[in-house]
């Protein structure tokens, strides 16, 4: 799994490229983690290159939202492809995440909302 | 049923009567480019314009019944959704070889024995998937297509026919152009009625030029505005060397009915899971019916409208109502001697236009359906033997004229010909796939492209719905990764068998069960412990299958999923 960071303004979008499951759920896990702890807790992460996440990954997704909750920053989720869709709609986590099309929508997104 | 947040008005619903009336008439001329189906058979087998428009008009009372037995359900017949009937190109090709052959009572002899034999298969059409499977429905849409497009082409370019002046090619380049550029460029309902638009504006064009009926145009006049068409022409005969060709064309116009009833039924339900036999074969009966009907009053194959069921997801319109009022216009425009006759008046480059604008569509539909399935060389041979097979008798139509009258039925229509060769290769490739293979994976570090590999190597083989592989694949996968820490020795063995309507997956490994929960666990259960996330595991993979279900013995934990196929 390979992860790149772009910063835009207030906002931290993390690109995911490859698959989130078992054996890699934990490092993105720090990876956020540290970017919350560093103080950037305005996250969107791009799923346009992932093609598969599985328990694990929804339990990330969940931890991640909660650190930044707790920050007062917010998780986005953008670029989801069908598959993966269908993925978030088995797992029940379609409500849970604000989920938008684009990087850059959901970017604007959360430059609207407060925190740091 | 959940209503979905688009539908405006569901099947049960009853719109105001502008809504229903303004409805029914963009239905009823998006329909009406169908009407160069039966223009072009009884064109090209030269029959007089008074008994064409008379035709017609018994044309248009069938596509009237045919919509209200679709819409209202009656007894057994009808699915009951918003789903107009119409001419249907499946018939084209098959029609016309009948016209040629025996005339009039031939064509509408045959076209009673196709709706009869479509009305007799209507209940054990899903359990045919097995020898007729996807790829080849796309084979016979496609050369639906390519017959009919070269018919359509044969009556401008054939040796034998009348010289296209320069006005024509203009007339004909102006209707295309004028039905493709609101197509591509049009919005809303200049686009979705493009095709009657086009067919307005060439009628209009061909007026100007003069090629629009000659001295006939003057005879429209001359009728009565109102008139009960002449049902004293009705006869009938039958061939059995037209049974297979008509045999093909009711199989095809089956299984799209069969497709278009399914896209209705998810248009209504936003909880739609899988097709709904019972009003999808009901649907087909009103189908087969509505083509015996079209048989008996003398006029050509009809099917399920898919462009109007299009309409109606477009405009969150899927009022029963509306269905009704489309049937009770169609009835009332087959008492129209003016509207028919001017109609049967056609030129043949407004004609032409319009059948090759149709037939782009439903080549394309044959492509589609024909890669919707994963191909593997077995398959890649069948589909392109197949097509080979039908372009060589419409390339070459000698090979007919030099086959023996046995052969002719098969030999003589590139349709039948291609499905013919298409449904031999499929059954001889069976010989040799296995529907049941094994894979064991682990232990140490399991490689997700071996699983990947393995079910999508075996998917091919058996010609199996990616989406249903794709699921399966998911299912070992998170199986695999939940049962990790409970997972004691040896590898885990996959089990998967496959025939056309199911795919079952048996893993089983030497461990703990896994739970597989029916309720989700909490947020915080699955943040907080491993146990949360392992339950999380077991409430996808119950609902990533159609059917599961785990046990333990002697040690050895086994969880089979079944996929519907």
């Amino acid at each position: 799994m390979e992860i790149t960071e772009i910063q835009s303004g207030t906002v931290t979008a993390v690109a995911v490229k490859g698959r989130i499951d078992g054996a890699t759920a934990g490092p993105l896990r720090d990876r956020l983690s540290k970017l919350i702890a560093s103080g950037l807790s305005r996250l969107v992460v791009d799923f346009r290159e992932v093609a598969y996440i599985s328990s694990a990954g929804f339990r990330t997704l969940l931890i991640i939202a909660k650190q930044s909750e707790d920050a007062a920053g917010h998780l986005a989720l953008c670029g989801i492809s069908s598959e993966v869709r269908r993925l978030f709609e088995i797992a029940a986590f379609t409500d849970l995440f604000l989920i938008l099309p684009s990087r850059e929508e959901a970017i604007a997104e959360l430059a609207k909302s407060g925190g740091s | 049923m959940k209503r979905p947040a688009s539908l405006v008005y569901a099947v049960d619903d009853v719109p105001p009567p502008h809504v229903i009336a303004f409805n029914a008439v963009q239905h009823v001329g998006l329909i009406a480019i169908n009407l160069v189906y039966p223009l072009l058979i009884f064109h090209l087998v030269g029959v007089p314009l008074p008994l064409i428009a008379n035709l017609l008009a018994l044309g248009m009372i069938v596509l009237g019944a045919a919509t209200l037995l679709q819409v209202l359900r009656l007894g057994p017949v009808g699915s009951g959704f918003l789903c107009p009937a119409t001419f249907s190109a499946a018939y084209l090709s098959p029609s016309l070889l009948a016209a040629k052959a025996g005339g009039l009572p031939l064509l509408f002899g045959m076209t009673l024995f196709a709706g009869l034999l479509e009305a007799a298969v209507a209940r054990a059409l899903p359990r045919l998937r097995a020898v007729f499977p996807v790829e080849l429905s796309g084979v016979v849409i496609f050369m639906i297509g390519l017959s009919g497009g070269a018919a359509g082409l044969r009556s401008l370019l054939a040796p034998d026919a009348a010289p296209m002046s320069a006005d024509e090619w203009q007339v004909a380049f102006f209707t295309l152009a004028v039905m493709m550029g609101l197509n591509v460029w049009g919005k809303g309902m200049l686009r979705m009625l493009c095709a009657l638009i086009g067919l307005v504006a060439g009628y209009a064009v061909a007026a100007l030029a003069g090629l629009l009926g000659g001295g006939q145009l003057g005879d429209v006049e001359k009728l009565p505005w109102i008139g009960v068409p002449d049902f004293g022409h009705l006869s009938w005969s039958f061939e059995l060397a037209m049974a297979l060709p008509f045999a093909i064309a009711c199989l095809a116009a089956a299984m799209k009915a069969l497709g278009t009833i399914t896209v209705c039924q998810r248009m209504v339900d936003a909880d739609w899971v899988r097709p709904d036999m019972r009003s999808a074969t009901r649907g087909v009966l009103a189908d087969g019916i509505s083509t015996a009907l079209a048989g008996l009053l003398n006029a050509v194959g009809t099917n399920t409208s898919t462009p109007s069921v299009g309409l109606a997801s477009a405009t969150g319109v899927a009022s029963r109502r509306v269905g009704i009022a489309i049937g009770v216009l169609f009835l009332a425009l087959g008492l129209l001697p003016k509207l028919t006759t001017l109609l049967a008046l056609m030129p043949r480059s407004v004609m032409t236009s319009a059948l090759l604008f149709s037939i782009c569509f439903i080549l394309i539909n044959g492509l589609q359906v024909m890669t919707s399935r994963l191909l593997d060389a077995r398959r890649t041979l069948v589909i392109g033997l197949a097509l080979f097979a039908g372009a060589a008798v419409e390339i070459f139509p000698v090979i007919a004229a030099g086959a023996g009258a046995v052969w002719r039925p098969v030999i003589g229509s590139s349709l039948v010909f291609a499905t013919v060769v298409g449904l031999a290769l499929n059954l001889l490739f069976r010989i040799g796939v296995k529907q049941g293979v094994t894979l064991a994976v682990g232990p140490g570090r399991v490689d997700p492209g071996e699983i990947d590999d393995f079910l999508s190597q075996h998917g091919s083989r058996w010609g199996a719905r990616p989406d249903v592989i794709a699921r399966a694949a998911f299912a070992t996968h998170q199986l695999v990764e939940a049962a990790e820490s409970s997972w004691r020795s040896g590898p885990v063995t996959l089990q998967a068998s496959f025939d056309e309507f199911n795919l079952d997956l048996r893993l089983s490994y030497r461990g703990e069960i896994l739970e597989l929960p029916e309720q989700r666990p909490t947020d915080q259960e699955i943040r907080e412990s491993e146990q949360g996330m392992r339950r999380l595991a077991g409430f996808m993979l119950r609902r990533n299958a159609d059917g599961v279900r785990s046990e333990l013995h002697d040690g050895v934990a086994t969880v089979h999923f079944h996929f519907d196929h």
